[in-house]
C-alpha cells in the first residue's frame, strides 16, 4: 500500500513539475470569474434569484461551463500514459520492479484524483465569486445542492476520463486521445437522440452518463429506467474499460 | 575455453535460457541461451537486426518471450518478474528522463519506486558519475553526456548486482564513447557488479569486455573470452599452423604426441592447425623430420577479433 502512494506521488508530480500544470484551473478560474461578471453587468440577478449555490450548481450543467471541465479532464488524463511513450520514459519506468498493473492503477486514480481537483477548483471559484456578487440567499439550491451539482458532474467526467484513459492506452498518443475523446463528448446526445428509438439504447453508456436527470425529480433518459440501473450500466462499461486498458498494457512489448 | 571455467566453480547471476522471441511466425531471436557470472563485463555482439535490442527487452521485461525464461539470482522474469528485476539496473538505448523536471527530481522518481533507497545513495550515484553540479538543473538543459550519466545514476540506484546496458554509445562522440567506458569499469571494478552490454561496435568490446557473445539473426554463433590471455589458453599453449607436404600424414605422426591437440586438418592447403605449448615445437617440428614430412612453415594463429567476427557474422552485414 506505502509503495502505491509513492506512485501516486511520482504520478502527480509529473504533472505537477511542468510548468503549465495551473494553466487548465487558471483558465476554469477565469471562466467562472468572466460569466460572474457577464450576469452581474446583465442584471441577470434582478429577480434575486441566484445565490452563490445556485450559480456554481448552475456551472456544472454539462452541456455549458461542465463540457468545458470535462475538456480540460480530458485533456489532463490523455497524456498521462501517452506521455511516457513519447518521450521514451516508459522504458525506465517498467523495469523497476513494480507490476504494470500496478503502475497503470496508480496512473488511473491520479486522473481521478486530477479531475476532482478541476472540479473542486471550480466549484469554490463559483460559490466565493458567485456569493460575492449575489449573495448567498438562495431560493432552493444551497451548499448541498451545489456538491451534489459537482458531485453528479464529477461521475459524469469519470466516464469520459476513462474511456480517454483507455485511448491513451491503446493509442499511446495523447493528441488522438484527446481528439477522439472530446469527439465522444460531442457526439454523446447526437448518438442518444438517433438510436432513441432503438431499445438498445437503454444499454448504452451515453444514455446514462449524466446523471442529473436523477436530481430533483426529472425525467429518466428512457422511459422507466432507476437510478441503479443508470449506475449499474456506468459500472459494467468503465469494468470493461478499464479491463481492456489493463490487459492491453501488461501483454504490450515496450519496442 | 575461459567461460567454461568460471561455469565450473560459480554460479551465474544472469542465465538466459533458451529464450525466443517469434512475431509473425518469424523467429527474431532462437532459442538464444548465455550466461553472466559475477563481476564480469561481457559483450553481446552482432550486426544491426541480429536481435541484441530485442534480446535485452527480454532479459529486462519490456518485451514478452514467446519460448524460454530468463532467471536473475534465480529468480525467474517471467514468473517472479518484480523480484527479478530488482537486481537489474538498465538503460535501453539512450536514457530518457522527464526533461522539465531537475536530474535530482528524476532520480527521486526512481528512488520512490524501490524500498530502502536513502538520500546518501542519491549522493554517492551522483558523485561516482560526477554530477554533482548539474542535479538542479532541468534535464533539458542537459547534454547527451550527461543525459548518460544520469542514466548510469539511476541504474545504479537500487544497487543492482547486473548492470544491462542496450547500445549505450549510440550517438555519443568518441570522447562520450571513452568516458562512458571508463565510467563501465570503474563501476564493475568499486560496485562489483556485473555487466551485460550490447553493441555492434567491435573496436569498443575488445576495449571494455572480458567476454563476447556473438548472435546473428537471432541465433547464437559463438562466445569467447577477450584480452590478453585469449592467444594462450589456460593450459599456457599456443595456437600454431604446421604447412607440411602431407597433411593427413602429419596428422597422423601428431595424434600420437599427448602434448598435442589437433584443431583442424585442412588436405587441400595441407595444414594441420594445433595447440601445443611454446616449449613442446622443437619436439613436434624433430618429430615430423624423422617421419620424413616436409616442413615448409609454421604460424601462430593470431587472428584479429575483427577477424574472426567477421567470419562469424558473414563479413559485410556490420553496420
Amino acid at each position: 500500500m506505502r509503495s502505491f502512494g509513492k506512485l501516486l506521488t511520482n504520478e502527480w508530480l509529473k504533472l505537477y513539475k511542468k510548468r503549465s500544470f495551473f494553466v487548465p484551473y487558471a483558465v476554469l478560474a477565469a471562466m467562472v470569474l468572466f460569466i460572474v461578471y457577464l450576469f452581474k453587468s446583465m442584471g441577470a440577478n434582478e429577480g434575486g434569484m441566484l445565490s452563490g449555490y445556485e450559480f456554481s450548481a448552475w456551472l456544472f450543467n454539462k452541456n455549458g461551463t461542465g463540457q468545458m471541465l470535462t475538456f480540460m479532464a480530458i485533456i489532463g488524463s490523455a497524456g498521462i500514459l501517452a506521455k511516457e511513450h513519447s518521450l521514451g520514459t516508459i522504458k525506465l519506468l517498467l523495469i523497476r520492479g513494480q507490476g504494470r498493473s500496478k503502475i497503470l492503477a496508480s496512473k488511473y486514480v491520479t486522473v481521478l484524483l486530477y479531475s476532482l481537483t478541476l472540479s473542486l477548483v471550480t466549484l469554490f471559484v463559483g460559490i466565493a465569486a458567485g456569493g460575492a456578487a449575489f449573495g448567498f440567499q438562495g431560493v432552493e439550491t444551497g451548499l448541498v445542492g451545489a456538491l451534489a451539482a459537482a458531485g453528479i458532474h464529477y461521475a459524469y467526467m469519470i466516464v469520459y476520463v476513462t474511456i480517454t484513459f483507455l485511448l491513451g492506452v491503446l493509442t499511446r498518443s495523447a493528441g488522438a486521445s484527446i481528439g477522439i475523446g472530446m469527439m465522444i463528448v460531442l457526439m454523446e446526445g447526437l448518438v442518444v437522440q438517433l438510436l432513441s428509438r432503438y431499445a438498445f439504447t437503454k444499454y448504452l453508456l451515453f444514455t446514462h452518463a449524466d446523471l442529473s436527470v436523477y436530481l430533483n425529480g426529472g425525467t429518466p433518459p428512457v422511459q422507466g429506467v432507476t437510478l441503479p440501473f443508470s449506475l449499474g450500466v456506468i459500472f459494467v462499461y468503465l469494468a470493461l474499460f478499464l479491463g481492456a486498458s489493463f490487459v492491453t498494457f501488461k501483454k504490450r512489448d515496450v519496442a | 575455453m575461459n567461460e567454461r571455467r568460471l561455469a565450473d566453480n560459480e554460479t551465474a547471476v544472469l542465465s538466459v535460457d533458451g529464450v525466443s522471441k517469434i512475431i509473425r511466425n518469424r523467429r527474431i531471436v532462437d532459442r538464444l541461451s548465455f550466461e553472466l557470472y559475477p563481476g564480469e563485463i561481457v559483450g553481446l555482439l552482432g550486426p544491426n537486426g541480429a536481435g541484441k535490442t530485442t534480446t535485452i527487452r527480454m532479459i529486462v521485461g519490456l518485451i514478452s518471450m514467446s519460448e524460454g525464461d530468463v532467471r536473475v539470482k534465480e529468480k525467474s522474469i517471467r514468473r517472479d518478474f518484480a523480484k527479478a528485476i530488482a537486481h537489474i539496473g538498465g538503460i535501453i538505448e539512450n536514457p530518457e528522463f522527464y526533461p522539465y523536471m531537475t536530474g535530482y527530481d528524476n532520480l527521486k522518481q526512481y528512488q520512490r519506486m524501490t524500498e530502502g533507497i536513502t538520500e546518501e545513495r542519491i549522493q554517492t550515484v551522483t558523485r561516482l558519475v560526477g554530477l554533482e553540479g548539474a542535479m538542479n538543473k532541468r534535464v533539458k538543459a542537459y547534454s547527451l553526456g550527461m543525459r548518460q550519466r544520469l542514466g548510469i545514476a539511476q541504474a545504479l540506484l537500487h544497487e543492482p548486482s547486473i548492470l544491462i546496458l542496450d547500445e549505450p554509445t549510440n550517438g555519443l562522440d568518441p570522447a562520450g564513447i571513452r568516458e562512458m567506458r571508463d565510467y563501465l569499469k570503474k563501476i564493475a571494478a568499486e560496485e562489483g557488479i556485473s555487466i551485460l552490454v550490447s553493441s555492434h561496435l567491435l573496436s569498443e568490446m575488445e576495449l571494455m569486455c572480458s567476454r563476447v557473445v556473438v548472435i546473428q539473426e537471432g541465433r547464437f554463433v559463438t562466445e569467447r573470452a577477450l584480452g590478453s590471455a585469449a592467444d594462450v589458453d589456460n593450459a599456457g599453449r599456443v595456437q600454431v599452423i604446421f604447412r607440411v607436404n602431407d597433411a593427413l600424414k602429419a596428422q597422423a605422426r601428431l595424434a600420437r604426441m599427448e602434448e598435442i591437440t589437433i584443431l583442424r586438418v585442412s588436405e587441400e592447403q595441407r595444414q594441420v592447425a594445433v595447440a601445443v605449448r611454446d616449449a613442446y615445437i622443437p619436439r613436434v617440428v624433430g618429430a615430423l623430420g624423422a617421419e620424413g614430412i616436409e616442413l615448409y612453415r609454421i604460424e601462430e594463429i593470431k587472428e584479429s577479433l575483427e577477424d574472426e567476427f567477421l567470419k562469424w557474422t558473414g563479413g559485410n552485414r556490420i553496420a
